[in-house]
């Protein structure tokens, strides 16, 4: 590996990501305060950064699957012998915007880029960001998932549920009610030490990182009446499995989805909320954990 | 869908046992079914893992009735059952 003149380290949900490149790279905004200067660590993750987009790349691969929309396509993925390799299209004009591989232990990474207009590389611009720190958990009892968690200085919840069924909504009543948000759209569980932690990761916009200890999560839908189940067994791991961020082409990543899922919902518990979108329906949380719990 | 199909079927799938039931996840190319998790009963996961020794309904049907307290004609529409069932989900989404 030929020495890197420019490095910067990430921190993302305590996986320790290092960029390295020979021409200057910049990272979006998102990820200023998540900048790590821990030289004394070993990188969980290597990203090393090059300008330029290949030509046909991955013509010999096999495509294996792809992140698309009737809108807009995200990326595709091809295996190559035991590598990944990613076709990532820019989100406005669908060009490809980084060509990337991924060796077999999920911790390196070789990512081409186009050079910007201020000369430099943008290395981890959405949606590869996201994709390396997905493609991170699995290095670890880990998942990322689409969801908004409130923590009130002693138990984080999840709310999760289907586009719409009122995250945000929820980060924004349990704000008002003094919980701070660790964030309202992508999450990282990762559990340490028999604990589940919940984590916030880079966005568009600059946050800090946070950290909280997961102590339930709600399925949530909009309802008339605020109303709640627990959910047990196999029904709580697909209903949860289902709003985690998954690339199911092999037989591998789902084992292991699955494993990490029936262990975590057999230690935090997992309730169906339908619930009113006010104040209401803290009070009703917290009356409903605490009958559990009695 | 035939008991054959069934056991081709089941190569597109990745299984774990969570308490008594059975989870399983199709493999995917796309984001489209990522969401799409199913659970099978008693029966049903009785036949899913019992394909592999049986070339057609009619092989099945005898362990059937020797693990339920069913009698033949119960035990072949339950099956023929649960393979309409599984084709009108998966057959054309997995293949």
């Amino acid at each position: 590996m030929m020495d890197k003149a420019f490095r910067k380290s990430v921190l993302i949900a305590d996986f320790l990501i290092e960029l390295r490149s020979e021409i200057p790279f910049e990272l979006e905004e998102g990820y200023d305060l998540f900048l790590s200067e821990d030289n004394k660590r070993e990188a969980d993750v290597k990203i090393d950064c090059f300008a330029g987009i290949p030509d046909a790349a991955f013509q010999n691969g096999d495509l294996v699957f792809e992140a698309e929309n009737e809108d807009q396509k995200y990326y595709s993925i091809y295996r190559i012998g035991k590598d990944l390799g990613f076709v990532i299209y820019n989100q406005q004009d669908q060009s490809i915007q980084q060509i990337a591989t991924l060796d077999a232990s999920f911790s390196h990474w070789k990512v081409y880029s186009k050079v910007t207009d201020t000369n430099a590389l943008l290395p981890l611009k959405y949606p590869l960001g996201p994709i390396v720190m997905h493609y991170m958990t699995l290095l670890s009892d880990a998942v990322m998932m689409h969801a908004s968690c409130a923590f009130d200085g002693k138990d984080a919840r999840i709310f999760t549920g289907f586009s719409g069924a009122g995250k945000s909504t929820m980060s924004k009543i349990w704000s008002e009610a003094q919980n701070q948000i660790v964030n309202d759209d992508r999450l990282i569980v990762r559990k340490q030490n028999e604990t589940y932690y919940v984590y916030n990761t880079p966005m568009y916009y600059v946050d800090r990182p946070k950290k909280a200890p997961l102590s339930a999560v709600y399925l949530i839908s909009h309802s008339p009446v605020n109303i709640m189940q627990k959910l047990n067994g196999a029904l709580a791991v697909t209903r949860m499995m289902a709003f985690s961020i998954q690339n199911n082409f092999d037989t591998q990543y789902i084992q292991v989805r699955l494993n990490f899922f029936s262990t975590l919902c057999s230690s935090i518990p997992v309730y169906a909320l339908g619930f009113v979108p006010d104040q209401s329906v803290v009070k009703f949380v917290l009356t409903n954990e605490a009958g559990e719990t009695n | 869908m035939e008991i054959k199909e069934l056991q081709q079927l089941k190569t597109k799938f990745v299984t774990r046992e969570v308490g008594n039931e059975l989870i399983l996840v199709p493999l995917s190319q796309n984001v489209a079914q990522m969401s799409e998790l199913f659970t099978m009963n008693e029966t049903a996961r009785f036949i899913w893992e019992n394909s592999a020794e049986t070339n057609s309904i009619d092989d099945m049907v005898p362990l059937m009735t020797d693990n339920f307290n069913i009698d033949q004609e119960t035990a072949k529409k339950d099956i023929a059952l649960f393979l309409d069932k599984l084709e009108s989900l998966f057959a054309k989404k997995v293949s």
